[in-house]
């Protein structure tokens, strides 16, 4: 069995301190990866461009790290000619969500099975702090004004939990980046599942981001469990929702719940498989 | 369009070589089409300016295609219906046969109205009676005649009502059947020898044979198959697929090649494999998709940020194709470079009958080098070796993880900020290609050896030099060389143009962009001259007379 420190490269991590790519990187080279017992060189993990797709450097797999925008089709190519990896493609919310959101439905409509992993810290980080298509759409001077940014965002959010439910991508989880244990237990799930699975993270950047908000999400956080009641507006105690994660109208509604009102964690969506 | 591809495929089973070209426009569907055939007794060479015999069954379209189809004096024209008053001067040996009458009255309906023609034409060329019959059984074009019989007899029976005799034709060099197929099919099959078994593609014209024979051919579990969301998904999935090993491809043109440019330059920086074909057609933009230009040449060779070397390469007929096809998997898989194979609509689209020899041959296959067993504990992904080619370990194999990046990276792969490991990095990845200089069989020389006037051209304008050299009976006067690997420059190139006094440099783009890099490259003579000129219209035999008599005078 493979130990965290086989999974780890000596490359030491360009992230800032508190970074969530930390734990991501955990969740995979402590937990996920040696849980499942994949062998490293049955291993290939494709990024994109940010923050977060530094990552393959520091995971002693095969890694690539690619163009911005791309990973998810690097990583459906690979996977074709060669079913036996497991390939995992990792990228931030402008990656997935803004440059190549085009190539999702895509991926989802395929569904090769492929991890795609997002690691969403509402804003672009790498490049300095401009807003991202993830960064909520707030008034001036109303809630936690995202972004050091100058300006405030214009546009309302892609939410990119919906968009992969309205695609009916066959895996959709979220995880968070404060609870490494159970967003390893979200990857390994994924990984498991035959067919191509989303796991949106929810990241706070500690640069670019006011520490209220992330601190605000955190608190929010409302755990999914199977079979259990789950907190929707219209979920009351004589009739309540009750997370039943092949239930694809309830994942829309978990879904469509704004982040910062309630991040549902968990898995929101198991659909078919291949 | 159909009465084009019997007539071609008949005359092939009884041995004639030919080229034709196809000419259409925008429409979807019911626009003009045309197609001009050459019949040969000993090779498959380009169609004359104009036409011996010409049918034509509606000259409202015609007139759409006139450019490409002209009418001389001495054409033979055999039309449906009379052309709008004052319209065209017919040619003196002009015929009305009402092939949509004739059809409509045996099979019912005018559908037939070229297999009519075909028994008509047939019947003049005194091509065998048995013709039908001949063609191979389950084919489908004996399918089609078979269904269409009454309708190919009526045409057979028109000729003693018009004026007109047989031509008959010499006979073949030899009776032997030849093959007929286009380049986008030559290079599709190229592919599958070479190995290459994933394919992602994106429609586009005049590219989207490639894909639908590799479809076609990688079906059933033969391989892997994708039509991707667009190019840049297709050229990610075939980068992606190489890192496992797999000899992979997509087919473009124009603008499906800007869209892959940026994954060109990832694959040349990360040095992964992967072949590129590019089916040219006028640009920019949109351009004309139907028709054919050599424009991408620039882009081919330069497109891209930074510096991203590849290696660039261009059929100059249907047999180059084929063998250009496996020699571009031969250089991207023992290079580790991208490879762009340029092709144009015209080299793509127009069907050829020839020897079948080329598709049987033997043709050496290149692998990728894969780093031996001893050392894995060291394994460098991008090691600095005497020939800058490092073994490259496959997705999957044991012992030998790295990871790499479109960062700039050392020998192992790993991110690097510095001039010194950028420097030694770009260095190896210019080195590794300064052998294929050396590649002089990816250059063909043409004429008198001796003479010091020279044509340097390629791709779809090379046969028309050729034909055009040889007509004006100028082989001992001036000399052709055709470069088939146009980045980087064989020396074998840069010797021909050392040996002239006077060159002429043929393409078909309006800016001269071959010429360009010629200049770049060598140092020209100074009496250069350079013929370029907008696609849309395959060269004339006539046009190109007059530069190569300067040349020769």
């Amino acid at each position: 069995m493979n130990k965290e420190r086989d999974y780890r490269t000596d490359v030491k991590p360009v992230w800032c301190p508190g970074c969530g790519g930390f734990a991501l990187l955990n969740a995979l080279t402590a937990r996920a990866l040696p849980n499942l017992g994949i062998p490293r060189h049955q291993t290939l993990i494709v990024s994109g461009i940010g923050c977060s797709s530094r990552i393959p450097g520091y995971i002693d797999t095969y890694g690539f790290n690619s163009l911005h925008g791309r990973a998810v089709v690097i990583a459906q190519g690979a996977k074709l000619a060669n079913p036996e990896l497991t390939v995992i493609a990792i990228g931030g919310d402008g990656d997935f969500f803004s440059i190549g959101a085009g190539h999702l439905p895509h991926a989802v409509r395929r569904n090769v099975n492929v991890t795609c992993i997002m690691l969403n810290n509402f804003v672009y980080a790498l490049t300095k702090g401009q807003t991202s298509p993830t960064t909520p759409y707030l008034q001036r001077g109303e809630g936690p004004f995202l972004s050091m940014q100058f300006y405030p965002p214009v546009d309302p959010i892609l939410d990119m939990v919906s968009y992969s439910v309205s695609t009916r991508a066959s895996f959709i989880a979220q995880g968070i980046a404060t609870d490494v244990p159970h967003l390893a237990s979200l990857i390994e799930e994924a990984i498991k599942h035959k067919g191509f699975s989303f796991i949106s993270v929810l990241t706070p950047c500690v640069t670019f981001e006011p520490p209220e908000f992330f601190k605000t999400i955190k608190e929010r956080a409302s755990y999914l469990k199977e079979g259990e009641p789950v907190g929707l507006p219209d979920s009351f105690a004589e009739k309540p929702w009750v997370h039943d994660s092949s239930n694809i109208t309830l994942a829309l509604k978990l879904a469509q719940t704004p982040v910062l009102e309630k991040p549902h964690i968990g898995v929101i969506f198991r659909g078919k498989g291949r | 369009m159909v009465l084009g591809n019997l007539l071609q495929r008949l005359a092939a089973s009884q041995g004639y070589f030919g080229q034709m070209p196809r000419f259409y426009g925008p429409q979807i569907r019911g626009g003009a089409s045309g197609v001009k055939l050459s019949l040969d007794t000993t090779r498959a060479s380009v169609p004359d300016d104009a036409a011996d015999i010409m049918l034509c069954f509606n000259w409202e379209k015609y007139d759409e295609l006139k450019q490409e189809l002209p009418l001389v004096g001495t054409s033979v024209v055999f039309y449906d219906n009379a052309p709008p008053e004052g319209c065209l001067n017919l040619p003196a040996k002009s015929f009305q046969v009402g092939f949509s009458e004739i059809s409509k009255e045996v099979m019912g309906t005018a559908a037939s109205k070229n297999i009519v023609a075909l028994g008509l034409v047939e019947r003049i060329l005194a091509l065998p009676e048995d013709l039908v019959k001949s063609a191979t059984p389950h084919d489908q074009t004996s399918a089609l005649l078979e269904r269409n019989r009454p309708a190919y007899d009526a045409g057979r029976r028109v000729l003693p009502e018009i004026r007109f005799g047989e031509l008959r034709l010499s006979p073949p060099r030899d009776s032997s059947p030849k093959t007929v197929l286009h380049g986008n099919a030559a290079a599709a099959q190229g592919a599958m020898r070479a190995g290459c078994r994933t394919f992602f593609g994106y429609p586009i014209t005049p590219a989207s044979e490639i894909m639908e024979e590799m479809q076609e051919s990688l079906n059933h579990g033969k391989g892997v198959f994708v039509q991707a969301e667009d190019e840049i998904a297709a050229i990610g999935m075939a980068v992606g697929a190489s890192l496992t090993g797999a000899k992979s491809m997509t087919a473009t043109t124009g603008p499906g090649l800007d869209l892959m440019t940026e994954m060109i330059g990832l694959a040349s920086g990360a040095e992964i494999p992967v072949v590129i074909v590019d089916v040219a057609r006028c640009g920019p933009a949109t351009g004309i998709p139907s028709k054919s230009e050599q424009s991408d040449i620039n882009q081919a060779i330069y497109g891209g940020h930074g510096d991203a070397p590849r290696v660039v390469l261009a059929a100059y007929n249907v047999e180059g194709c084929y063998r250009l096809s496996i020699e571009s998997f031969n250089i991207s898989e023992y290079y580790q470079t991208p490879v762009i194979l340029l092709s144009d609509q015209l080299l793509g689209q127009t069907t050829v009958a020839t020897d079948s020899g080329f598709l049987k041959r033997d043709y050496a296959i290149a692998e990728r080098k894969r780093p031996g067993g001893e050392r894995h504990e060291q394994y460098q992904r991008y090691e600095v070796t005497q020939d800058y080619v490092s073994p490259m370990a496959l997705a999957g194999d044991e012992g030998l993880m790295y990871q790499t990046t479109g960062l700039v990276h050392d020998e192992k792969g790993r991110p690097a900020f510095d001039f010194a490991t950028h420097q030694r990095m770009e260095d190896k990845r210019w080195q590794k290609l300064a052998p294929l200089r050396d590649k002089d069989e990816l250059v063909k020389v043409f004429g008198n050896q001796r003479s010091d006037r020279g044509i340097v051209t390629f791709g779809s304008s090379a046969e028309f030099i050729l034909g055009t050299v040889e007509d004006l009976g100028l082989q001992d006067e001036v000399k052709v060389c055709i470069p088939e690997l146009i980045y980087p420059l064989s020396g074998r190139v840069t010797a021909f143009v050392n040996s002239l006094r006077r060159l002429l440099v043929v393409e078909m783009n309006y800016s001269g962009q071959f010429y360009h890099y010629l200049r770049s490259q060598i140092d020209l003579p100074s009496d250069t001259r350079s013929y370029a000129r907008a696609g849309a219209l395959p060269f004339a035999r006539k046009e190109l007379s007059g530069p190569i008599a300067d040349l020769a005078g």
